[in-house]
């Protein structure tokens, strides 16, 4: 029995290894669960400040002075926790989301690294703060550099958004180019008419530049974007709009490429 | 030609011979109702049903009110809206195939484009939980 014992705590041992390192695995889900968490701790500490700087601002007295700083520091720290989480959340989702460019996805992982580690140093320099004061000077540094940080959210925001639209204009390429090849080749041996084939091929081909066209709009939007604009998020609306509109493109270019399978396993 | 001769009358002296009054009873127990001047009397009778159906449609319109005021509230247009239908997408029976109607190549694109179909029906263009948080990034303690 003593002779199993090594191999038991072992295998025990192997086994918890394992299980650690898979808890451990952070992927976005995992990410956008921390944010959500923090975002509802934001809340409550948000709602907390409100309440005390009301106080303050009635009563005007040192106690309340010192709850308002309180309630003001743990809101910030908070909000700091928020928008870190939040971008690295954002970083998880362009890793995870395919038809984005290796180099646009590395441009936009060292801005938003830049970013948290901006927050992370805020978040540690708040608890230095003396007074109340202080802490709102603080606050006022944050709300210029949110403004920044908001210009590369949307751009990532949209990033996300035209590499699916990328990724599914790939298949649909690679599936035109096996049909272009085959219309060819039925073409050749002259066995069934390639005309109305090939028209749908144009078609097809055509949904598929207007696609691109709308995707290039897209992102036209977004670069012109500046961070003392108060109207980022129609900006951003105005480029989902770009993207859906191309998206219903594709739609139609799958469409016309399945006419064309259609027509070719049709007889005259 | 003899003729009759009517003797002059005038009909407003003519006296009336009262209807004879049949005695119907109803018995419940020790009472003893004649209903008789009821039934027979037709000016009675005529009073009966005139009440009778003026409070019924007295009784009617009451209850009607009482229905519109206690009637439930009416459901949201979103939700009296039915379940959205999902199209099943039609395809037409080829009813003469052409040589290439079983060629693998053409039938694993065709397989290809219905998972493609699934996937540009499937996606998600707006992410709306990826949303920018919504921060109050504004802290002063100045009265407004």
């Amino acid at each position: 029995m003593k002779r199993f014992l090594p191999i038991f705590l072992f295998t025990l041992l192997l086994f918890y290894s394992f299980t650690l390192a898979h808890a451990q695995e952070f992927d976005f889900n995992r990410a956008y669960d921390d944010y959500i968490y923090t975002y509802s701790q934001y809340r409550v500490a948000h709602s907390e400040y409100v309440s005390a700087k009301q106080a303050y601002l009635n009563y005007k007295t040192l106690t309340s002075k010192t709850e308002a700083q309180n309630k003001t520091l743990k809101m910030l720290e908070w909000r700091d926790e928020v928008i870190k989480t939040y971008l690295t959340a954002l970083r998880l989702k362009l890793a995870e989301t395919t038809g984005i460019s290796n180099y646009e996805q590395n441009v936009l992982y060292l801005k938003l690294d830049s970013e948290v580690s901006w927050y992370i140093k805020h978040h540690d320099a708040l608890s230095s703060a003396g007074s109340l004061e202080d802490l709102v000077d603080s606050a006022g540094e944050a709300q210029s550099k949110y403004q920044e940080t908001e210009v590369l959210i949307y751009q990532a925001l949209e990033t996300i958004l035209s590499g699916k639209e990328t990724a599914l204009r790939q298949h649909l390429n690679q599936q035109m180019e096996s049909l272009k090849n085959k219309i060819a080749e039925i073409r050749e041996k002259g066995d069934k008419k390639t005309t109305v084939a090939e028209r749908w091929l144009l078609e097809a081909e055509n949904r598929l530049t207007r696609s691109q066209e709308k995707q290039s709009a897209a992102q036209q939007i977004l670069t012109k974007i500046k961070p003392y604009d108060s109207n980022k998020n129609q900006s951003y609306n105005q480029a989902q709009f770009a993207l859906e509109e191309s998206h219903q493109y594709l739609k139609e270019a799958n469409l016309n490429l399945r006419e064309l399978i259609r027509e070719v396993k049709s007889a005259n | 030609m003899p003729t009759e001769k009517i003797a002059d009358q005038t009909f407003e002296e003519i006296p009336v011979a009262e209807e004879p009054v049949e005695e119907k009873y109803f018995t419940f127990g020790k009472f003893k109702i004649n209903f008789a001047p009821l039934v027979c009397c037709s000016a009675i009778k005529q009073k009966i049903v005139w009440s009778v159906g003026g409070g019924l449609a007295g009784l009617l319109i009451v209850l009607l009110i009482l229905a519109s005021l206690l009637k439930k509230p009416s459901v949201s247009p979103k939700q009296a809206q039915p379940a959205t239908p999902t199209p099943t997408p039609f395809e037409e029976e080829i009813t003469s195939p052409s040589i290439y109607a079983t060629d693998s190549a053409i039938l694993k694109i065709e397989a290809d484009l219905k998972t493609i179909d699934q996937d540009l029906q499937s996606t998600d263009l707006k992410e709306v939980g990826l949303n920018p948080p919504v921060l109050d990034m504004e802290v002063k303690f100045e009265e407004e």
